[in-house]
């Protein structure tokens, strides 16, 4: 529901700017180039990649997709740094790169090196296992790691690494905490068998759906939507969160007119269910999360700021 | 619902899905088509050097998608497609393998040292058929079994096999192929740590990308397609060129490669190679179950299997294998194609891609939505329906399908790919480069890709020259990613225990086999020598 909201909200939001008409008049000067974060074929490359298609045959702007992978997004956004920032090149990656990764890189860049576009959907991270290990809620889990059982956690970035870390410490339990490649790796790991419990994004949807999975807890500032009796981190006694969106940005310093242009053309196609990465979206991520402008620009300004005090937790 | 209800229901999906057009009145499903299109696309694909099935699969699955939509009734057409052009290209891998010595895929590398010599002798058009008998044998034994065995297999496998006992049995498949290929076990472990070495560039877990040496050009470290194609094919066609430079300084004017005597695969030639292709069917299969250990180590296993066998058994004036010995062609063509049907048992039942082809076909399922690869898909309900088993049983029918086009059409299409010899290779040569980059290109859309690809071509070149075999040098740059990472994992998993590889008996044992196998091969080279 509360993606609904913002998506309505956004939209009403967008429409409004949208009449300022110089954003309206504002054409690409040549080619976009669109640098993907994420492995060629994956979800978020595929979700890039329809988006692109259809702001082609919609706007007629030309895009041109390359994949600049590795190091949580880093790789992509040194490259983009670089870049004309007049509205050809743009990357997408996930604001978990402009926050944790880029503190704890310590890469010589800050989020004020990029101009935020807009967020396409938030992550409906989970914390989820295998429904036949019978465990139906988070204490189970628990309850298990303290008689004994070795808990495998699977994470996929460092960041997540910090809060399934500090989510064992806060229930006196230490997870051996598995670090693997993307949600996916997650979800392979947990239905082999080789992992007790991990991370999942969205991923998990149609397995929790189909009753194979189980979301355990909701590692959001807010309940999952798709399992909202699942306690939150916060309601767990963890007071960080693994709350981050899938978003597009562009090299600092964008004319206003391109970074309205470009943020309200992808707003547009991603909140439209019947769009084909709409309905991607809707169907992994329980609808789109689109956050642009200012507040996108103070929500990766915090994620940056904030991320320091994680790792200082988590080293503790 | 018993299992024959599922088995119908998943035969009547292919056949009675959405409607393209009717003959007759009678209807044809588009399912059907798209079949016989990714057949026919996978063999041109898989013949065409530079080209391989992931390759086609990866540029027709977003077009493809676009076509179909997301609802569950365009899974079986797109997969349908995708399996046709993971078939077609396993049989028409073997062409360019034979007839220009250029491996399309990795896995078809083996048949290069049968086959080309084979080409050599005027016999192209026999070797041709070898292997697309053995291929679509192996292809087809493989697919039965994945249909029996799909459910019970594969869960079996991954009971045994633990994050240690994976990660043993990676360094037991280099560590096999370092002694088993490249005539010693010294080159072999020389090419495999390069290819390791390039494998660690860039990538880890560190935000901070190792070995690249302060360049962003490294920072990705080295895609996958540039250091496969690059060192197997680009590096062979700079040998061929060298080969073709000399030719001309010595006035010694290549002729053209002939075909001369009997071409026919005679019913003695079947009886004769039928033990080859049943021990690297098995072997394939076997091997294909196995999740993440690829065909590439099946035609290594059954080729050399079939080696030792022809080295007992063979009658005097045959020829030896790598001299050109049909047997060779069709262990390798057996092992390799066997791989791909047994390869979906773990993807089926348990969502994990066991090589390229695998993961597109993974990839369609998620991104179209109502196909969950997982344990989930054979859960034969009794009172619902499980759609995702019919779905299942769609695509062994579809697969079943694509064997019947592989032993009428297919070996008319191979045959027909004869006349490629006919091409001059003054002009293949550069236009095999053109491609092979293209494909490259295609893949990676960055220029770096091109230089890496290029400076590849030169190290296949060299290793060609200094006589060790590129083949370990690629499969652990293709390997070395999944080794570090279940290393990693599988200390991760055991609580930090350093002695992980140890601690179990089944990865003992497998680490011991590791060394062994580098001992007993040195040892046995030294005797030789």
């Amino acid at each position: 529901m509360t993606g609904f909201l913002k998506t309505g909200l956004a939209a009403i939001g967008m429409a409004v700017m949208a009449t300022g008409a110089f954003a309206a008049d504002w054409t690409p000067p040549g080619p976009i180039k669109l640098m993907i974060a994420f492995k060629a074929g994956g979800g978020a490359d595929t979700q890039a990649r329809l988006i692109a298609e259809e702001l082609e045959a919609k706007m007629g702007w030309k895009f041109i997709p390359e994949q600049v992978t590795g190091k949580g997004g880093l790789n992509m956004a040194a490259a983009l740094k670089d870049q004309p920032n007049d509205g050809t090149a743009i990357g997408m990656a996930v604001t978990e790169t402009f926050g944790y990764n880029m503190a704890a890189a310590n890469a010589g860049f800050t989020p004020e090196d990029f101009t935020g576009l807009t967020t396409t959907a938030g992550f409906q991270m989970g914390v989820v296992a295998l429904s036949s290990k019978g465990w139906t809620s988070f204490d189970d889990m628990i309850a298990a790691a303290k008689g004994g059982e070795d808990i495998r956690f699977g994470v996929m970035s460092p960041k997540l690494a910090d809060l399934a870390y500090l989510l064992g410490q806060a229930h006196g339990v230490e997870f051996n905490i598995v670090s693997v490649k993307g949600g996916k790796g997650v979800m392979n790991g947990v239905n082999a068998g080789d992992l007790d419990v991990g991370f999942m994004a969205g991923i998990q949807a149609k397995g929790v759906a189909a009753g194979d999975l189980v979301n355990l807890a909701s590692a959001l500032s807010e309940p999952l939507v798709q399992t909202p009796e699942a306690p939150t981190f916060a309601d767990l006694g963890v007071e960080y969160n693994a709350d981050g969106y899938f978003v597009f940005v562009g090299p600092a310093g964008m004319p206003d007119d391109a970074r309205l242009a470009l943020s309200q053309a992808i707003t547009d196609i991603v909140s439209d269910d019947t769009s084909k990465a709409g309905g991607l979206i809707a169907k992994a991520f329980g609808g789109a999360s689109t956050i642009s402008g200012d507040n996108l620009t103070a929500l990766m300004a915090g994620d940056y700021a904030n991320a320091g005090q994680l790792m200082a937790a988590a080293s503790e | 619902m018993g299992t024959l209800d599922y088995v119908w229901m998943g035969i009547q999906a292919v056949f009675q899905g959405p409607e393209l057009f009717s003959i007759f009145g009678v209807s044809i499903s588009v399912t059907l088509i798209m079949i016989l299109g990714g057949f026919l696309t996978g063999i041109a694909v898989g013949a065409t050097p530079g080209l391989a099935g992931p390759i086609a699969m990866a540029i027709a699955l977003p077009i493809l998608i676009s076509v179909f939509g997301y609802t569950p009734d365009a899974l079986l057409p797109v997969m349908g497609f995708l399996i046709g052009v993971m078939k077609g290209a396993t049989i028409g891998g073997a062409v360019p393998a034979i007839l220009f010595n250029t491996p399309g895929t990795p896995d078809a590398y083996m048949t290069t040292l049968d086959g080309y010599p084979m080409t050599k002798r005027g016999k192209a058009a026999k070797a041709l058929r070898v292997a697309h008998f053995s291929s679509a044998s192996g292809d087809t034994f493989s697919d039965i079994v994945l249909i029996v065995c799909a459910p019970f297999l594969a869960l079996l496998v991954e009971a045994y096999l633990d994050l240690p006992e994976k990660t043993a049995l990676l360094i037991l498949s280099l560590s096999f192929i370092a002694a088993a290929i490249g005539g010693s076990p010294a080159k072999g472990l020389l090419s495999t740590g390069l290819g390791l070495l390039i494998a660690f560039v860039g990538t880890g877990e560190d935000f901070y990308p190792r070995l690249s040496l302060g360049s962003p050009m490294l920072n990705q470290g080295f895609p996958i397609a540039t250091s496969v194609l690059g060192v197997l094919i680009i590096g062979a066609v700079f040998k061929e060129m060298e080969t073709l430079w000399r030719q001309r300084q010595s006035r010694d004017i290549a002729s053209d490669i002939r075909i001369e005597g009997d071409q026919r695969l005679h019913w003695a030639d079947i009886r004769r190679l039928l033990p080859y292709v049943g021990r690297s069917a098995v072997i394939g299969t076997a091997i294909g179950a196995l999740p993440g250990i690829g065909s590439t180590l099946a035609a290594t296993l059954g080729y050399t299997v079939g080696r030792s066998r022809h080295a007992r058994t063979k009658t005097e004036g045959r020829p030896d294998f790598g001299e050109g010995a049909p047997e060779g062609i069709a262990a390798t063509e057996a092992a390799n194609s066997s791989v791909s049907g047994a390869n979906l048992i773990p993807v089926l039942s348990l969502g994990i891609p066991g090589n390229a082809a695998a993961v597109f076909l993974i990839l369609a399922a998620e991104s179209i939505g109502g196909f969950n690869p997982g344990p989930s898909v054979f859960r034969f309900t009794a009172d619902t329906v499980n759609p995702e088993l019919v779905i299942a049983f769609g695509l062994f029918t579809a697969m079943m399908i694509a064997n019947l086009l592989n032993w009428t059409i297919g070996g008319v299409f191979m045959r027909s790919m004869g006349v490629m010899v006919r091409i001059p290779k003054h002009i293949l040569l550069p236009a095999v480069l053109l491609l092979t980059l293209t494909a490259i290109y295609v893949q990676e859309t960055r220029m770096e890709a091109i230089w890496f690809a290029l400076g590849f071509g030169v190290l296949g070149y060299f290793m060609r020259v200094l006589a060790i075999s590129p083949l370990p040098f690629v499969i652990a740059f293709i390997l070395g990613g999944n080794l570090e990472e279940s290393a990693r994992q599988a200390f991760a998993a055991t609580g930090g225990d350093p002695w992980f590889l140890f601690t179990s008996p089944i990865a003992a044992l497998f680490m011991l086999a590791s060394v062994g196998v580098i001992v007993f091969t040195a040892r046995k080279t030294k005797e030789r020598s």
